[in-house]
């Protein structure tokens, strides 16, 4: 599947149990603006390491996790990597 | 119906208060709210909203000025009757002190700046990788040696200044060498705008509001009606702050014994109309608890009602020293987020967390609960998530407040005053309990339930919050027996 699609679908999952329904563009800031907060972090953190393998063990940087577009930067750096 | 009208989302009003003329009614607003909210540098934070508004393309390098100017002029970012107390003996004059003061920040500065030039350069060293745990383990060990070591003289006030100075910058600088590992970090000139930041000024407390320069960055105004939305949101949210205010006075004047003979204005008001309020004469929970060490039984609905009036008034405090501190920040042209958020719409405890005192919360979740999370128990979901929030709620929330009541290690020596600390240790580690728990079921919870599900749901929080205020208690003066004598008082049980 598609990477924008999937990380859309874990993001608005994430909004409806919060009963949060209102759209979301690919650059809303979600953690900054408040509609995410740290338990939607920690299920990010766990969909990035079950569908990319992606390891923070050195650090986390809360910025990658921000947006729709930043997290599928962050996968595309870890794609690559590898 | 909303007490305080959305105004930011006016379009004419924005419009208007991007003009010259419109930032000045603003300013004048703003200022005229500081002064009825009793904030004493009502001018001086005014003068400079102002100045930030109308030069915003030089917003960085004015905040920098801004928090140079509150370090070097104001005094209560640090706890100067300590550094008065220790610098006693050697018997210096006032200007020998502020000299010494003076070289020992330029001291810490200069060390930090060299340490985030370190971090920066993202060498693979554990100093730079791990930044914020040195900075921590450097402080502690000062703290440690302070109260153990036979020092004498010289040698133990300078450390003891040293530690006091640090104290109240140790979080900001935590957030500004975690940003130096970033790509877009800014430089430490920059940094400096975000330590004890001007606009923090009308709160006592070493948590940084708006985080650091990384969180400052991403909630900035880049344009003219940017600005002008936000700074109607500091104007909305400093009226909240307002409204606030009042019904803490009249709740104080209403419930509170003690207190409501502070309450001048009220007193003054009610004896020109010649109206007689009545006061339902609840002691402060501090008093209470002073009685219960003293052996007192009190009734039990005196002990419920000062447990419940300390909630409450500690939830409008909050609110209201919040809103301000953020409305101020707001006004500068940071749209960031507000410190308490309804929290009585809490449906969770995890989630009151998250809404009481979110800029606390934000520190911990950043500097001990995403590090553990990350890097501890990956294979044990369930696990991974309580060994984190314990890192946070208790383990952090503990070594917070630990270091910054460091004057009780002067007072009682570092054992004695970590051997005193085992109220707030026991109020962390329910905390953090209650928490895991929390979190642990709060994805089963269907946020479409029935409203009296939800109404339940909320009560049964703000109950587990109230009552664990009876361990809310960083003194050192009562023991855990007394805290456990007044919360047996409270369902008539014996201790």
């Amino acid at each position: 599947m598609d990477d924008r699609l999937a990380v859309r679908g874990i993001v608005e999952k994430l909004l409806q149990q919060k009963g949060d329904r209102g759209g979301f563009s690919d650059s809303d800031l979600l953690l900054t603006g408040g509609r995410l907060d740290s338990v939607d972090t920690l299920e990010l953190v766990v969909f990035l390491e079950q569908n990319y393998g992606i390891d923070f063990s050195d650090g986390l940087n809360r910025d990658d996790l921000d947006s729709v577009d930043s997290l599928v930067g962050l996968i595309a750096v870890n794609v690559s990597k590898k | 119906m909303k007490i305080i009208p959305p105004i930011d989302t006016y379009p004419g009003v924005v419009r208007f208060c991007e003009t010259r003329w419109g930032k000045v009614a603003l300013l004048l607003a703003f200022a005229i709210i500081l002064l009825i909210n009793g904030v004493s540098y009502w001018t001086e934070l005014t003068l400079l909203a102002g100045v930030l508004s109308f030069l915003p393309e030089h917003r960085e390098i004015l905040l920098s000025l801004a928090a140079l100017y509150w370090l070097v002029v104001h005094k209560d970012w640090t706890r100067w009757d300590f550094i008065h107390q220790i610098t006693a003996p050697a018997q210096q004059p006032e200007w020998v002190v502020n000299l010494w003061v003076a070289a020992l920040l330029a001291v810490i500065f200069g060390g930090i700046w060299l340490f985030f030039n370190h971090v920066r350069r993202r060498g693979g060293s554990f100093t730079a990788r791990r930044p914020v745990q040195v900075l921590l383990s450097v402080y502690f060990a000062m703290l440690l040696a302070a109260g153990t070591l036979p020092l004498q003289g010289t040698a133990r006030m300078l450390l003891w200044l040293l530690i006091a100075l640090v104290a109240p910058y140790l979080w900001f600088f935590a957030y500004a060498l975690q940003d130096a590992g970033s790509k877009s970090a800014d430089r430490f000139p920059i940094q400096f705008g975000s330590f004890h930041p001007f606009y923090m000024s009308p709160l006592d407390s070493s948590t940084p509001f708006g985080k650091g320069r990384a969180y400052l960055r991403k909630t900035e105004a880049r344009t003219s009606k940017d600005l002008s939305v936000v700074q109607l949101k500091a104007v909305k949210l400093l009226l909240w702050a307002t409204f606030l205010h009042v019904v803490d006075a009249l709740f104080v004047f209403l419930v509170l014994t003690e207190r409501r003979r502070s309450s001048v204005i009220l007193n003054h008001l009610f004896d020109r109309l010649h109206v007689t309020i009545p006061n339902f004469a609840v002691p402060d929970l501090e008093a209470a608890i002073d009685l219960t060490a003293m052996g007192v039984r009190l009734p039990v609905h005196v002990a419920w009602g000062s447990l419940v009036a300390h909630f409450i008034e500690a939830l409008l405090a909050i609110s209201i020293s919040g809103h301000i501190a953020v409305a101020c920040c707001r006004m500068s042209g940071f749209n960031i987020l507000r410190n308490t958020y309804r929290p009585l719409q809490s449906q969770t405890i995890a989630d009151f967390w998250n809404r009481y005192y979110y800029y606390f919360k934000e520190l911990l979740v950043e500097f001990f609960f995403l590090p553990t999370y990350v890097r501890h128990f990956k294979k044990y979901r369930r696990l991974r998530l309580a060994v984190a929030t314990f890192a946070a709620a208790t383990f952090g929330n503990a070594l917070y407040h630990f270091f910054k009541d460091f004057h009780y290690v002067t007072e009682l020596g570092f054992w004695t005053a970590l051997a005193g600390f085992r109220v707030y240790l026991l109020y962390s580690t329910i905390l953090g309990a209650g928490i895991v728990a929390s979190q642990l079921r709060s994805h089963k919870l269907d946020p479409n339930r029935p409203w009296f599900r939800r109404a339940l749901a909320s009560a049964g929080v703000l109950v587990f919050f109230c009552l664990l205020e009876v361990f809310d208690y960083e003194g050192r003066a009562h023991s855990l027996r007394t805290h456990f004598a007044f919360f047996m008082n409270l369902f008539s049980w014996r201790g």
